[in-house]
């Protein structure tokens, strides 16, 4: 019974794509792999493929979510706001993640509740996180505590390795395990391949979408904490513009923007490749504003590219197109 | 002995503007093959779905392994016995057999506070019920990737993931090959003997006098008779069936058939269409018939330019003419109905003089880039009242009307480019029966006035009823071509389905 695994999945040549580049970057690149250098990039890495993974729960029913950047901005600014007050690590992580969760759940239930299409519904609470935050703060909040950027500067694993590293395996593997071993993963990509046949199965689909949005919220809000951490400082457009980058990890990691298809090692590679990007045209000596078209450039050609393996299948007949003998004589 | 496991008792289901059913009876014994059969539309489907949850009746009482029930979704019933296989797949096809056998239901077990899912438990009922269907299936394989015949036995295993002792099969065989029905038949003998109930719904009569038991027949929504297979034979099924004369339905107008008017040669289009060569003479209604697939839909979006390059010569009142995309169709005065209104079709979001002229805004044109809505107006009004479409006025929403005048609204829009010949494709499917005789009626009055209208049907009573000559297609070739007189059912399918080996009717 038991066939042989392919190994020639999309996945496989996203990672062979990566270490191709790695291996160039070696050779093109000196000084690229100091351990300064990829100790920055794991931690974009990891900030990131942890939103990444979030993105990926609600690209899988075949909805999206374009308020991810300005929802990072409230949750950073409002972490800044608590850890003015001293708040230490634990209970700005514990908040950060409510407060995502509970704005993305907003997102969830406009959707599913309002049956406003995810990319309308995102795009105006977009607008509505942004708008907000020149009405509660001016600009930024500045000259935080040392109890605030205790991530960024102190917690590191034998002195070299950011701990956001740590969070990011542990929200990875844990995922990667939630995946195989839950239903609710199997009920969002049945949700994805097949909307009316999931509700034939019992399947509450508007409440399994809501509770999408609702863990990936989580997960933003992890990701906004390790930015806001950063530094001192946490001005107002923290994440503006950060959802497109997660949406392209997803993408690039072969998750299908209609749903229901798409494995999480796929966007753990996309997201990896997307973090080098910026930091391999810098020691490459390129201009860094070229870092958004080599992106863009890199998603327009894996889409592609799998595009045209998808168009080789077989023009296929409509459903519900066979001969009827009406009569009942045949 | 066999007890009553299903009972249904007066069933009434309307959907908005139609009655589909109105008080149906029906009782499924243990170890029984019981047959719902009925013509196109006869409620057949809607009454299972009503079983299964996918309906809520109207009223009407359902009694379930000697319990009342009423299921508001299939899983509901499915925990109660009752499954069924869906004649639209209902898989989910980039998750693999295992997942879309257990999903909803998948097996747990307890590790530490967790509950995950136990594959191998799954893996291994799953195999037991592919050994009692004698299939081997791999269970780790992507949906997508299995052929017709597999997904279903993955249906059927479905199924019996869950303890069901009433099994409904809604038109099993209509994409199975010939063997792979025989399969299906000896799969369903076996289920019955191990005490199952089976409902087998399907309007190919041979296969209910080769497995049934019981049959039941429907009509219009309508209970009709329970009969004893054993003790009744094809005419008096196909009579309670039809329950009128056949031909009297079919308003076809003696017209005056002129000389040719349009031909192809050697047609060709890679993969869809191989040698092509017909012809169509003045006033006459040509049909094409065949199975799913035999490429009828492709000649006709073909011949008008809607596809493409294609090889082969096209002659037009003895002209050569040559068509690289619609527009130049509809200059030669050959017009498309689509089969899909909704997807090739009409605008549903607007008006049905606006859908009407949609085609011709050059010809309305006034000054600059202006419509003459005053024309626009008139187009429409006329074709309202020709046509007999059921809209109070032109500016009425194409999405408020019903299927039928869709229709209607289609083929004016067609007939308001004063076509020269006219490819109906599926011209009556989704319409109820007083909107199709309608239709027909049109039809029939158009080649009355001269025109001339090739008709692509899946419904062979329509084609024999409305048309003068019937070309068969098969695999993307002419397979045969009847007159009017020598046209038969059965000498038509014996043609579709000959020669393309194994294939079941």
């Amino acid at each position: 019974m038991k066939t042989k695994k392919n190994f020639m999945t999309k996945e496989f040549y996203l990672f062979c794509f990566l270490v191709v580049i790695m291996l160039l970057l070696a050779v093109l690149a000196p000084g690229f792999y100091t351990l300064n250098n990829i100790m920055s990039i794991l931690n974009s890495f990891s900030y990131i493929l942890i939103s990444a993974i979030g993105m990926n729960l609600i690209i899988l029913t075949g909805n999206i979510d374009v308020s991810t950047g300005a929802l990072i901005s409230v949750v950073a600014l409002a972490c800044a706001a608590i850890g003015k007050m001293g708040v230490p690590f634990a209970g700005l992580l514990v908040a950060a993640m409510i407060l995502g969760a509970l704005l993305s759940t907003l997102n969830g239930l406009f959707i599913t509740g309002l049956k406003i299409p995810a990319i309308v519904a995102t795009l105006a609470t977009t607008q509505i996180f942004q708008g907000v935050l020149p009405l509660t703060v001016e600009g930024s909040i500045y000259d935080l505590p040392a109890s605030f950027t205790w991530l960024a500067f102190k917690a590191k694993i034998f002195g070299v390795v950011p701990a956001s590293v740590l969070i990011c395996l542990i929200v990875t593997v844990f995922f990667l395990l939630f995946t195989k071993y839950s239903r609710f993963v199997k009920k969002l990509y049945a949700i994805g391949n097949n909307r009316n046949g999931a509700r034939l199965a019992g399947i509450n689909v508007d409440r399994t979408v809501v509770l999408s949005y609702t863990i990936a919220g989580a997960l933003f809000g992890i990701t906004a904490l390790i930015v806001a951490t950063a530094g001192q400082r946490v001005t107002t457009t923290m994440g503006t513009g950060m959802e497109m980058t997660f949406i392209a990890a997803v993408v690039l990691g072969g998750t299908s923007s209609s749903g229901g298809s798409g494995k999480l090692i796929g966007t753990v590679i996309g997201a990896f490749i997307l973090a080098i990007v910026a930091p391999a045209i810098n020691f490459l000596g390129i201009s860094p504003n070229w870092a958004d078209a080599v992106k863009g450039a890199i998603i327009l050609i894996s889409v592609v590219v799998s595009a045209s393996r998808n168009r080789k299948r077989k023009r296929v007949v409509p459903a519900g197109q066979k001969l009827q003998t009406g009569g009942g004589v045949s | 002995m066999a007890e009553t496991i299903l009972e249904l008792k007066n069933i009434v289901k309307t959907f908005p503007g139609v009655k589909a059913l109105s008080g149906i009876d029906f009782q499924l014994r243990s170890g029984e093959v019981h047959a719902i059969c009925g013509e196109n539309g006869a409620g057949k489907s809607t009454l299972m779905k009503v079983v299964c949850g996918v309906h809520k009746p109207d009223s009407g009482t359902m009694i379930v392994n000697g319990k009342e029930e009423k299921f508001s979704n299939p899983l509901e019933a499915y925990g109660k016995g009752v499954s069924i296989i869906f004649q639209e797949t209902s898989l989910f096809e980039e998750m693999t057999v295992l997942d879309n056998l257990y999903l909803g239901h998948e097996m747990m077990k307890k590790i530490g506070p967790f509950s995950v899912i136990d594959y191998g438990a799954m893996k291994q009922k799953a195999e037991e019920i592919f050994k009692r269907l004698n299939t081997k299936i791999d269970l780790d394989a992507q949906v997508k990737s299995l052929g017709m015949a597999q997904k279903q036995m993955v249906e059927i295993a479905k199924a019996l993931t869950f303890q069901a002792n009433i099994l409904i099969f809604d038109e099993p065989t209509a994409s199975l090959t010939q063997r792979e029905v025989t399969a299906l038949f000896q799969i369903i003998e076996n289920l019955k003997r191990e005490g199952l109930g089976i409902v087998y719904i399907s309007h190919r009569l041979e296969e209910i006098f080769e497995i049934c038991d019981r049959v039941t027949v429907i009509r219009d929504g309508q209970y009709i008779s329970t009969k004893d297979v054993k003790e009744t034979n094809k005419d008096e099924l196909v009579a309670d069936m039809v329950g009128r004369k056949m031909g009297s339905y079919y308003p076809k107008a003696n017209t005056k058939i002129g000389g040719e008017l349009f031909r192809a040669e050697h047609y060709y289009d890679e993969g869809f269409l191989e040698d092509i060569s017909f012809f169509v003479k003045k006033g006459e209604i040509l049909g094409f018939s065949g199975l799913a697939g035999a490429g009828r839909t492709e000649l006709m979006e073909s011949i008008c330019g809607l596809t493409g390059k294609a090889a082969g010569k096209l002659y037009l009142e003895g002209q050569e003419i040559e068509i690289h995309n619609y527009e130049e169709a509809m200059e030669h005065g050959i017009v498309y109905v689509s089969e899909d209104r909704g997807k090739y079709g009409l605008i549903v979001d607007m008006s049905v003089e606006k859908n009407i002229s949609l085609p011709q805004l050059k010809k309305l044109k006034k000054q600059l880039d202006f419509l003459d809505i005053r024309k626009e107006k008139e187009l429409g009004e006329t074709y309202i009242r020709e046509v007999g479409i059921k809209a109070p006025d032109g500016e009425f929403l194409v999405a408020n009307l019903s299927g039928g005048n869709q229709q209607k609204v289609s083929v004016s829009r067609a007939l308001a480019l004063k076509p020269k010949l006219l490819l109906l494709d599926e011209p009556t499917r989704g319409v109820d029966v007083n909107a199709k005789s309608e239709i027909h009626k049109i039809i029939s009055e158009l080649t009355g006035q001269g025109l001339t209208i090739i008709m692509v049907s899946s419904e062979l009573p329509e084609l024999l009823g409305m048309c003068d000559r019937i070309y068969v297609m098969k695999d993307g070739s002419i397979a045969g071509c009847f007159d009017r007189e020598e046209a038969t059912q059965e000498a038509i399918l014996s043609v579709a389905l000959e020669s393309k080996k194994g294939v079941g009717a």
